[in-house]
């Protein structure tokens, strides 16, 4: 009868733990071999030892990513979560027409990256952007916003971002919600607590463990998060986009004729592995400062 | 569980729905509007002289978009009239070729025929993925194609491993109507006239989004290397920053051509926004007239022919010297790769053969008239009438246009020398302090390469560029 | 007093839905239009409407592309990466909500591990090599296995869903006579609906937009190729420039087939919702 146990448990577990041992744990040990080699995709491969980890640490473009990084997801998750989470509340109390609207938040997602890099480009592009168009026309600038330009893309880019993030995160934060029972809210309002007294001291403490895994996944999400940018303004200009991701992608795989990065496996690898590491970094940061939050609630 | 049945047949049959539809539009991959000559496109080989058994197919991988048609074209004429038996398919990749030849020899289905070029030559022959031609080529064919054979362009350890078709030039390309609005006659012939004229310009049409100047610096390095390349080369300096007489990289001769550069994108005069700006917007823009001048290829008149057709009046002229005196030439740009055999591949007679079909004087000098690029080959240049497109007398070669060595390929550490001027160009700072790392980190990727055996600094204290000067023209 | 109160916070409210609504729905609405623009118009920017309707743009993208094909490729990609996951995934939550066993933890860290290690495009090279040599790089299978192996979110939102469901209700069928497995397949997978619809929704999605993934795998099959893929490649036809108004339409047309399938899903997930109405 034992037996039947074991095959059991290990039984509906093998199809999960095979596919993500092959295809998701082995490639990180792929790739940490090349990390110790000087490789470019042909020709020998140079043990240098630990000479691409020295390289990364002088590389500046490499800690300019890094810093990139952090203030685009920072900046997406600030503004999305609190956002989304505004709309999941105001929705979920059944309003009218809210299906609509529900569909509407969720149609960033039905366009591809390569044509959200056009329109966007017509929206925000300095020369004669539709946004420049409008806020001109309607004096709310003095002068066209170079919206692509060194200072503003970060910003433009986390817009994009946000852009696609509130309609997913909204959605979940509205599965959320529905595990509140909604005898707490009735039991608030019949002892005269304000809309404003039931979000914080009902919905917010109720939401706190999903809260907490939202945050979490929009943490690994953004931090990871290369293609929007990839296509709008491929890391520029002058890598002020240029995100951890984006810079490991290009060492990888080469850009078409004309590219300014040539394939450097052997440093790509290095760079993803440390890429890993800092985001793991991050998140564990995260997680156990929840840990510490759960504790106080 | 009903849910998402119902959910799953209700999507297979809006997937069946569609492809009912489409059944009428198969075969995406037939040329659409293909060339008159070519109407009965129908491929059936079978009606082909002689059936000889089963045919020889090969593969032919280009990702030249340009000339697409025409190349389709005169494969199926192939397929139709060649008394091999061998039926060529041509596919057209778009911006991943690189990856896809990668992808293809490491799963061992390469093409037969590949199209290398200026930039993955070197890659390819280092990976080993092309076949040396020097066992197929003629007596004919070697004195044909011997001025353009180019050590690391084209032949590599003495072996030639593809051979050229065509070339670009690179030209200023101006605005006459908005010339002839600022009251300037002459495109500029020196630096400090091109940064005046962008000012004229920019102050004559400001008011209709007119602007004098613009360039893709989205892509730096690719802005650079059809502006500041061409300039320098035309004032007796290498384009890339190799100075060959003394085999080490040099950057400061981009210094006065990078100051103009700043001095017009402060004046105002470049289009606001160059730096997020891709070469095809670029054009509309140009096509639109709201752009005096910019440094381009010789594939714009193709562009403002088909793609972004325009109405304004607009030509080519001689790019600017940096004090106006020439003391070199424009490079003859992407001119030494064209047609190559895999290595892998299984059938490489057949595949030689269709090579001779289409790098034949008849193809070639056909592919020059039609304007899908202006011939590298001499013997061809000389016989061929000027190219039926608008706008290309001014690109034709001149004394002026000529072959530059190629400097070594090395991997930099750090920002490339487009990335890096550009900064200058935004932000400022000191233009020595960066031509000085430049040179070191340039230099040093060439110590590197050439310590590992990767590439040859090659050293020619006797080059001179005035000496290129009137070598395109056959004598 | 309270009357209008309620009413000004109503009107802001709405106010609020609705600039949010538009900021979503602009560039949806610049790619429908702009699908009706010439390639210049769209190339130079700067305007909302078309200057002229370019209708053929959608019949000249219908030509050059293989809709159905990349359709029904992005079709069989999403289903089968889809419900792969949610099997997997389910199974998994399953046996480590209800059993105990050695190696769970080691399970969890493993699982939580590819959520937060991710080295990005690098694993795809091995991943390829690796489907090569499994000779799955012919068809989409390989595409599909490595999506469902990147089923971690999926389990750990399972795994919440799956500490809802009471234990009664197994032991409830276990005396029934029911198998560990009659258990799952009959009583647990229909209670996770919920759960699974949620997820359910999100796999699909992802797996439909991917890029990169099918991009890699299918570069050399076009037959292959996704709507992600196949629809960028009509941006290069002939010519030296791009033409992305073929593109656009193209883009316009394949948002049909996933808005039937949020339309669906919706309304499962709208049995989730009918449960809860509040105020």
């Amino acid at each position: 009868m034992k037996w039947r146990v074991h095959i059991e448990n290990y039984g509906f577990l093998l199809p999960s733990f095979l596919l993500t041992a092959v295809l998701g744990i082995y490639p990180i040990f792929w790739a940490m071999r090349y990390m110790f080699y000087d490789y470019k995709g042909y020709g020998d491969m140079i043990y240098i030892g630990f000479d691409n980890f020295t390289r990364l640490w002088g590389d500046e473009l490499f800690w300019e990513a890094v810093r990139n990084t952090i203030v685009y997801a920072g900046g997406k998750i600030v503004i999305t979560i609190p956002l989304s989470l505004i709309i999941a509340v105001i929705l979920d109390r059944g309003l009218k027409g809210r299906n609509f609207l529900r569909a509407l938040y969720f149609m960033p997602t039905v366009i591809s990256t390569a044509v959200i890099a056009v329109v966007f480009f017509i929206i925000f592009n300095s020369y004669n952007g539709l946004l420049n168009q409008f806020l001109t026309k309607n004096r709310l600038v003095s002068s066209a916003i170079d919206w692509l330009g060194p200072d503003y893309a970060m910003l433009t880019v986390i817009i994009l971002a946000v852009w696609g993030a509130i309609g997913n995160y909204m959605l979940l934060f509205l599965a959320g919600l529905q595990s509140i029972p909604g005898d707490l809210y009735e039991s608030a309002e019949i002892d005269g607590a304000s809309p404003f007294q039931k979000f914080w001291k009902i919905t917010v403490p109720m939401l706190g463990p999903v809260m907490q895994m939202i945050i979490m996944l929009a943490i690994t999400v953004s931090l990871k998060g290369y293609e929007s940018i990839m296509v709008l303004t491929e890391g520029g200009p002058i890598g002020k986009t240029e995100v951890m991701y984006l810079y490991v992608y290009k060492l990888l795989f080469p850009v078409s004729t004309g590219s300014a990065m040539i394939q450097e496996i052997g440093y790509g690898s290095a760079v993803g592995f440390a890429t890993a590491i800092i985001v793991g970094v991050i998140t564990g940061f995260y997680f156990m400062l929840s840990r510490r939050l759960n504790r106080i609630y | 569980m009903k849910k998402l049945a119902t959910a799953l047949s209700a999507v297979t049959l809006t997937a069946l729905l569609l492809s009912a539809c489409s059944s009428n539009n198969n075969d995406a991959n037939e040329p659409s509007s293909a060339a008159p000559s070519a109407q009965a496109s129908d491929k059936a080989p079978e009606s082909a002289p002689a059936d000889k058994g089963p045919k020889t197919k090969l593969v032919f991988w280009t990702f030249d978009r340009h000339d697409n048609e025409y190349i389709k074209e005169r494969v199926d004429n192939y397929n139709k009239t060649n008394q091999d038996n061998i039926e060529v398919e041509v596919t057209a990749m778009t911006e991943n070729y690189v990856q896809s030849v990668d992808i293809a020899f490491a799963s061992k289905q390469a093409p037969d025929i590949l199209r290398p070029n200026q930039d993955t030559t070197i890659p390819f022959v280092k990976k080993g993925y092309l076949e040396p031609l020097d066992s197929y080529l003629t007596d004919e064919m070697k004195t044909k194609f011997g001025p353009t054979i180019q050590d690391q362009a084209n032949q590599f350890d003495g072996k030639i491993y593809t051979l050229p078709n065509f070339g670009y030039t690179l030209r200023l390309v101006y605005n006459k109507d908005l010339f002839d609005k600022a009251g300037i006659t002459n495109p500029p012939t020196t630096l400090a006239e091109m940064v005046e004229d962008a000012k004229k310009i920019t102050e004559a049409g400001k008011a209709d989004g007119q602007y004098g100047f613009a360039l893709n610096f989205k892509a730096p390095k690719s802005a650079l290397d059809r502006s500041a390349r061409e300039i320098l080369q035309l004032s007796g300096i290498d384009g890339f920053g190799y100075d060959i007489r003394t085999g080490k990289f040099e950057f400061s001769g981009f210094k006065p051509v990078i100051e103009a550069f700043k001095q017009m994108r402060d004046d105002g005069s470049m289009l606001p926004g160059v730096e997020s700006l891709d070469i095809d917007p670029l054009r509309a823009q140009f096509a639109q007239g709201k752009i005096g001048m910019y440094l381009s290829y010789s594939a714009e008149p193709g562009v403002y022919q088909n793609q972004f057709p325009t109405e304004i009046n607009w030509g080519a002229a001689q790019a600017p010297t940096i004090d106006g005196t020439i003391k070199g030439a424009a490079g003859f740009a992407n001119s030494g790769q064209w047609l190559a055999i895999s290595s892998q591949s299984e059938k490489k007679d057949a595949a030689w053969k269709f090579l001779t079909y289409m790098y034949s004087d008849e193809l070639l000098k056909d592919y020059h008239e039609k304007g899908y690029g202006l011939s590298a080959v001499p013997s061809i240049a000389a016989q061929a009438n000027t190219p039926a497109i608008k706008g290309v007398e001014g690109f034709l070669l001149t004394q002026y246009d000529a072959l530059w060595p190629l400097p070594p390929a090395v991997t930099v550490q750090g920002l490339n020398y487009g990335d890096a001027f550009f900064k200058y160009v935004l932000g400022g700072g000191s233009l020595d302090d960066i031509v000085a790392d430049l040179n070191k980190r340039y230099n040093e990727a060439l110590d590197k390469a050439v310590a590992a055996g990767e590439t040859k600094a090659v050293v020619d204290p006797s080059f001179d560029p005035v000496k290129l000067q009137g070598t395109m023209l056959t004598k | 007093m309270n009357g209008i109160g309620k009413w000004v916070s109503r009107v802001i409210l709405w106010l609020f839905l609705l600039i949010i609504a538009f900021f979503t729905v602009f560039p949806v609405l610049m790619t429908i239009l702009g699908s009706f623009k010439s390639n210049l118009e769209l190339a130079s920017g700067a305007t909302i409407w078309p200057k002229e309707w370019h209708f053929s743009n959608y019949a000249e993208a219908w030509k050059q592309a293989n809709f159905s094909t990349y359709t029904w490729n992005s079709l069989f990609v999403s289903v089968a990466s889809t419900v792969g996951t949610l099997i997997v995934a389910s199974m998994a939550g399953y046996v480590m909500d209800r059993r105990n066993f050695i190696g769970k933890r080691f399970f969890v860290v493993m699982q939580a591990s590819t959520m937060f290690i991710s080295i990005g495009a690098v694993v795809l090279r091995p991943q390829f090599e690796l489907m090569v040599d499994l000779r799955l790089n012919q068809s989409l299978w390989g595409v599909v296995f490595i999506l469902i192996s990147a089923h971690a979110t999926t389990f750990f939102i399972l795994m919440g869903f799956f500490k809802a469901i009471p234990r009664d209700v197994d032991e409830a069928a276990m005396i029934d006579g029911c198998s560990f497995m009659g258990i799952y397949w009959r009583m647990i997978l229909p209670l996770l609906k919920p759960g699974l619809g949620v997820t359910a929704l999100f796999a699909f999605r992802t797996a439909w937009n991917e890029y990169i993934l099918p991009l890699v795998f299918t570069m050399n099959t076009p037959k292959l190729q996704t709507l992600t893929v196949g629809l960028t490649n009509l941006r290069y036809g002939s010519g030296a420039a791009m033409q992305t108004h073929l593109m656009m339409a193209g883009a316009c047309l394949s948002m049909l087939p996933i808005l039937v399938v949020y339309f669906f899903a919706n309304r499962s997930f709208m049995q989730v919702t009918a449960g809860s109405v509040k105020g």
